[in-house]
């Protein structure tokens, strides 16, 4: 009885709040769902995805974001991504620039996803294709500028083979070389030591979507 | 007889919430969350996520389906949405809402029906189907939750929160009880699972205590009005409020298959 005489005393009042918190509720609701949907994953840029990532669209929706691959990697390189990448929100990223990705023989985060979406069938981790090195920077990059840096080169895991140093005359200073490094991308794996390496502030040299090699008229 | 069913089942839903907060502390019994788990060595896989996978990133890997079907016969025994009531975090949350909502006594009980979570689930499918976005994994707060738990990210929450707020202020329990799809999939899946809540007619005083505590209780109604000796309906919770609440034992925890309609 005390309980129905309250509910009619303060049934306008009660009326407002509810109808005051119904829109605030949605909107609430309605901002947090928009920010996550009006974005595509990548919307920021490339996202660096573990080893053996299926191709981006595949790869949003085969993962479960389950975590399992971050806590697998013994060098915690692998981080759950939050609502900034849109659609693509807890799923695995790297961070190069943190900690990039130092290529395990055993792939521990392959082996740990359940879902597939780190792809199994890989078994050689120079075979992985997570990105590619670019220098983004060639007036920036100590070595081309002449000095001896090399650094990216030296800590390339693929030296020689995805990174090599190409030797020229200095013009500028006409008795030394400039020692250039040059990505090859068909050897790249894209695990981003170079980007992470990179003396420089920002670095010149990062990791960025895959380019396909493609034949040309200059391949005999 | 003192015993009640809420300390075992706040138990199991505390520890369901430890356990996956456990690789954080550095305990390696547990990996993974309420999607993707690997306990004591065994893989366990929501189904629902399975589903997803399958139809967006058209991958079968024959160990996951067999850890999602590892965990929809568990939860097809015990009555699918057990997990509802004893395992999901978000129902653990919205729980404590509904009591903060009891006390200021402002937002309604019903109002979306019970069967609509399952047009939510029919909206998961099909978005997967054709636009490749796992609906429910992008916003499942269940995973938001878990994430918030394991890798401590926090600025995702606000979607919960806002859950919460829409059920202490507006329609109490409404995403667990109507909207949640998961709880569609293992509603779905509970219809026809062995084990029951039992309701013997002859010792019912018709108090209304039970339907007072349900969660979900239009699935008590026909056992209380026509004397459906069992409810068999998909929705319950199996949370055991009802048998907890009930001061003349006239509801118990049944496991054969009875007819529903007995009269």
């Amino acid at each position: 009885m005390d309980d129905e005489t309250s509910h009619a005393g303060i049934s306008r009042r009660q009326f407002l709040k509810g109808s005051a918190a119904t829109p605030l509720a949605l909107m609430l609701a309605g901002g947090g769902i928009g920010a996550v949907y009006l974005r595509p994953a990548d919307a920021r840029g490339f996202l660096l995805r573990p080893p053996g990532a299926l191709p981006e669209k595949r790869f949003l929706a085969a993962c479960v974001r389950c975590g399992m691959c971050a806590q697998a990697c013994p060098y915690q390189s692998i981080n759950l991504t939050g609502g900034e990448a849109g659609v693509g929100i807890g799923t695995p990223v790297i961070t190069p620039r943190q900690i990039p990705c130092y290529l395990c023989q055993d792939l521990p985060c392959v082996k740990a996803c359940p879902s597939g979406a780190l792809d199994k069938k890989l078994e050689d981790i120079e075979k992985v294709r997570m990105g590619t090195a670019v220098i983004i920077d060639r007036e920036s990059c100590l070595s081309i500028r002449g000095l001896r840096c090399e650094v990216c080169y030296r800590q390339c895991p693929l030296i020689d083979k995805a990174i090599t140093l190409e030797l020229r005359h200095n013009a500028r200073t006409e008795e030394h070389s400039i020692m250039e490094p040059v990505v090859h991308k068909e050897k790249c794996v894209g695990c981003g030591i170079c980007e992470n390496a990179c003396v420089l502030p920002k670095p010149v040299i990062v990791v960025q979507r895959v380019v396909e090699v493609q034949k040309d008229s200059y391949d005999f | 007889m003192t015993f009640k069913w809420r300390l075992p089942r706040r138990a199991l839903q505390f520890s369901a919430a430890a356990l996956i907060a456990a690789p954080a502390l550095g305990l390696g019994f547990f990996r993974g969350n309420l999607a993707a788990a690997e306990f004591l060595g065994v893989p366990l896989a929501d189904p629902l996520a399975f589903l997803q996978a399958l139809i967006g990133g058209r991958v079968l890997v024959l160990s996951y389906l067999g850890s999602a079907l590892l965990v929809s016969a568990g939860y097809f025994l015990l009555g699918g949405r057990s997990f509802c009531g004893w395992i999901c975090p978000v129902g653990l949350i919205t729980e404590q809402g509904d009591k903060l909502s009891r006390i200021l006594g402002r937002a309604g009980k019903g109002g979306i029906p019970l069967a609509s979570s399952r047009w939510s689930l029919l909206l998961v499918l099909l978005t997967v189907a054709l636009t490749g976005v796992p609906l429910f994994e992008v916003l499942s707060p269940i995973g938001i939750v878990n994430r918030a738990i394991v890798f401590a990210s926090l600025l995702p929450l606000l979607l919960p929160a806002a859950i919460l707020l829409v059920e202490v202020l507006v329609s109490r329990r409404v995403w667990c009880r109507s909207l949640c799809p998961l709880g569609g999939f293992y509603s779905l899946l509970a219809r026809f699972s062995p084990l029951r809540v039992g309701f013997v007619e002859e010792r019912c005083t018709h108090c209304g205590d039970c339907l007072e505590v349900c969660p979900v209780h239009e699935v008590l109604a026909p056992s209380l009005k026509q004397g459906a000796p069992q409810v068999t309906a998909g929705d319950c919770n199996r949370c055991m409020a009802c048998i907890d609440s009930c001061s003349t034992k006239a509801l118990k925890i049944d496991f054969s298959y009875k007819r529903s309609c007995t009269r």
